[in-house]
């Protein structure tokens, strides 16, 4: 069911916009282009121009955010199981940070020094979100278990310098100021093939781990010593659990900045339907995630068109007044 | 499946848990670890299920050190119920049982129609069948105890570790969960090891007992061996009664009251003429209201003798279930005649102890205030054909007075200590103010 509003959204998405394609025209274009609708013949009788929004600038874009959408969502349900944690996210723990920080450094770096090489923005935020974790993770950790309060104190602690360290870069570097800006808040504007191609690796591989191992993540929702007792390899399952997410968290944050809060309600508003198992859970919130942000930044498309707003600014303003009401709940109701 | 120990230690930091202890328990035992709180008694289960690694010695499996199995392997052999049960509260109880199975399942395998029967099998012998599609949140104690057990058994384990798995249960609950675990280890010959904190339901349970102290094992065996009165005062540091269980005959233990302090002592002597457990709470009482009470004729292992020797009070002990003979008769009086008052308690009259009547009427020859315990006067008591009830009833025409209820009798006692007044007391008409009540 969520595979066909999926397929619905990235068509409506891929025609709205501060010009409008009609969706049959999009559907005929993406089809024609896809090899699957008479080829190029067929769509003859539709405008050059019309046909360069659909293929060139929107659709690469849509996918994208479908793509970072899915990332995050399925980064943030395992940080939620992992961690037994109902507000883990890439974005509350520092992860996110982590990897722009280090995002950033590669950015400056290529400019300024001209260092470069296949994927280094990804590899290096991937380092930035791998440290920020590790740092989160040891902060918030008393006795064997991670707590709300602390988890989300370590998080904000670790944000806070990291943006502090991402400013400085900015200041050092004030002639590209504008650029990482923009990039920073969280967008999805100016975005080609070329991005997809590039962060595609990351959802594909990540999702594939984190399926394999979505059993493990069932069982670790009962306490580490239980699942010690069901035979699953605890520390050895939370790193390579970690460590996926972290990437994949990564990918997202290298073409797409800082996005927020998609990692927190997207898990949580599944389980709501789906139940605690990862098996449905995290397919399911990667459709969701995809959704979710596909049409989110339809919206920062069009809300002030033909001005664009971040993203980020949009999932912010939706999600902030989720995550509040989550935090007034009652603790052992968003317990799992 | 065999598990044996050996000199297993284990230390918190500078605090030391575990110091030494070596058992060897035969495949198919039923074991309880029983002990005072911080015994060791949870940490040599988590030893014994390989979430703690001791810092000396090693746990075998049928002669194969724990570290060598997989942990796969090992998840299907041995099955481990924590304190409180599973958490998990999300998932439906069928689900949470489920993942008993996964030391079964490869990584990509599904739950197989063999996987699912066994859950069923598993939900249906341990009463939760009716629960499968309830969610583990809305579970009582009770109930998530039971699915905890039902995913352990999933796993279909040669050994099943249980930390209290009784606790914060009401009596029901409890019995239901040990027979349970009774039952299974009749049935399938499964080692079943379990830390209780009851010693009474650990000697209503297991079948091998080890009581720890101080990180080691002070005394293993049977009930009948483990649960005595000895070691339970050196170890709990506290007295008790330990009995034979009425129906089963397995130990009990029972608190008993413990000496007060000399400064209460109001140094006045009473005699309680007992017998049959009517004595019990009546020697306790005086014992702590300071009076400087003896006891007699009691037989060696009556209740009412128990009584008396954990009180540390002095009394005149004739052999098991024999009648009382002149030389303990002549005590007897002797301890009449010192008393300030003489309580006749309310003890069944037999040929055997018809001479503790006989005793009591020394006391009114002595002018000794006789106070009858008559609570419960509807309930038959001589058995003697006849010869006890006349008794009695001289007794209480001649001044013995009948005390229908404890606190009237420690009310007189009070009056007589404050007045101290033993003849004018005798010559008040209010001695003899249940008279009413004389056949």
């Amino acid at each position: 069911m969520l595979l066909p509003a999926l397929a619905v959204t990235l068509v409506l998405a891929a025609a709205l916009g501060s010009v409008a394609v009609h969706p049959a025209v999009t559907l005929r274009v993406v089809l024609s282009r896809l090899g699957l609708s008479g080829g190029p013949a067929g769509i003859a009788d539709i405008p050059a121009s019309a046909v360069n929004i659909v293929w060139n600038l929107r659709l690469p874009r849509v996918l994208l955010g479908a793509l970072v959408g899915a990332s995050l969502a399925m980064a943030g349900t395992a940080f939620q199981g992992l961690l037994r944690n109902p507000l883990a996210d890439p974005f509350t723990i520092g992860v996110s940070s982590g990897a722009a920080a280090a995002a950033t450094v590669a950015l400056l770096l290529r400019q300024l020094a001209g260092l470069n090489f296949p994927h280094m923005v990804p590899l290096f935020a991937f380092a930035g979100a791998v440290m920020a974790l590790f740092f989160v993770y040891n902060l918030a950790r008393i006795g064997g278990r991670v707590p709300v309060v602390t988890l989300l104190l370590a998080g904000v602690v670790v944000s806070s310098f990291l943006s502090a360290v991402i400013s400085m870069l900015m200041v050092l570097a004030a002639q590209n100021m504008h650029g990482i800006f923009f990039w920073l808040s969280g967008g999805l504007m100016m975005r080609s093939w070329q991005h997809l191609w590039l962060i595609l690796p990351y959802p594909v591989l990540g999702g594939a781990v984190f399926f394999a191992y979505s059993r493990e993540l069932n069982i670790l929702l009962l306490g580490e010593e239980a699942a010690h007792h069901l035979g699953v390899r605890v520390e050895t399952t939370k790193k390579v659990l970690l460590v996926t997410a972290s990437l994949v968290t990564a990918g997202a944050v290298a073409v797409s900045g800082m996005i927020g809060f998609v990692g927190l309600i997207i898990p949580h508003a599944v389980r709501m339907v789906t139940g605690p198992d990862h098996r449905v859970l995290l397919p399911a919130s990667a459709l969701c995630g995809a959704i979710f942000l596909v049409w989110a930044d339809v919206a920062a498309r069009t809300v002030m068109s033909p001005q664009e707003l971040p993203v980020g600014i949009i999932t912010a303003f939706v999600g902030a007044p989720f995550f509040i009401s989550l935090l007034r709940r009652k603790k052992n109701e968003i317990r799992f | 499946m065999r598990i044996e120990a050996v000199n297993l230690k284990f230390a918190y930091g500078e605090k030391t848990v575990l110091d030494g202890v070596s058992f060897r328990l035969a495949a198919g035992s039923l074991c309880a670890l029983i002990g005072p709180n911080g015994s060791g008694k949870t940490t040599l289960l988590k030893i014994l299920s390989s979430v703690l690694k001791p810092a000396r010695g090693r746990v075998l499996l049928d002669g194969r050190p724990l570290g060598s199995f997989a942990p796969r392997e090992l998840a299907r052999t041995l099955a481990v119920v924590s304190q409180g049960g599973d958490a998990g509260y999300l998932f439906t109880v069928e689900e949470l049982v489920s993942m008993g199975r996964a030391p079964y399942l490869g990584r990509f395998q599904s739950e197989t129609a063999s996987d699912k029967e066994i859950v069923r099998q598993v939900l249906e012998l341990t009463g939760c069948l009716y629960l499968k599609d309830r969610l583990v949140s809305r579970l009582s104690g009770g109930e998530r105890q039971r699915v905890s057990i039902a995913r352990a058994l999933a796993q279909q384990p040669r050994v099943l570790l249980l930390d209290e798995p009784t606790s914060h249960l009401d009596i029901g609950y409890q019995r239901e969960i040990l027979d349970l675990l009774k039952q299974l280890n009749m049935a399938e010959g499964m080692t079943v090891v379990a830390v209780l904190h009851d010693l009474n339901l650990a000697s209503y349970f297991a079948g091998t007992l080890f009581l720890l102290n101080k990180g080691k094992i002070e005394a293993a065996g049977p009930p009948s061996e483990v649960v005595t009165a000895e070691h339970i005062a050196s170890v709990y540091r506290t007295g008790v009664l330990v009995t034979p269980h009425p129906v089963l005959g397995t130990p009990h233990v029972f608190l008993l009251p413990v000496q007060r302090g000399l400064n209460s002592r109001k140094n006045y002597r009473v005699h309680v003429l007992a017998g049959g457990g009517s004595a019990g709470e009546l020697l306790r009482d005086l014992a702590e209201a300071g009076y400087d009470v003896s006891a007699g004729v009691l037989n060696v292992g009556d209740s009412d003798w128990e009584a008396a020797r954990a009180l540390g009070l002095p009394v005149v002990e004739e052999a098991p279930f024999s009648p009382i003979s002149p030389a303990r008769h002549a005590e007897n009086l002797s301890l009449v005649r010192e008393a300030k008052a003489v309580i006749l308690a309310e003890a069944p009259v037999g040929h055997g102890n018809i001479l503790n009547l006989q005793a009591a009427t020394e006391a009114l020859r002595g002018n000794t205030p006789l106070f009858i315990m008559e609570e419960r006067p509807a309930r038959p008591r001589d058995f003697t054909g006849g010869e006890g009830e006349r008794l009695l009833r001289a007794l209480k025409q001649n001044g013995g007075r009948v005390i229908n209820e404890k606190a009237r009798l420690y009310r007189a006692l009070r009056e007589l200590n404050s007045g101290d007044q033993l003849n004018q007391l005798q010559n008040l008409p209010g001695l003899t103010v249940d008279q009413e009540r004389v056949v």
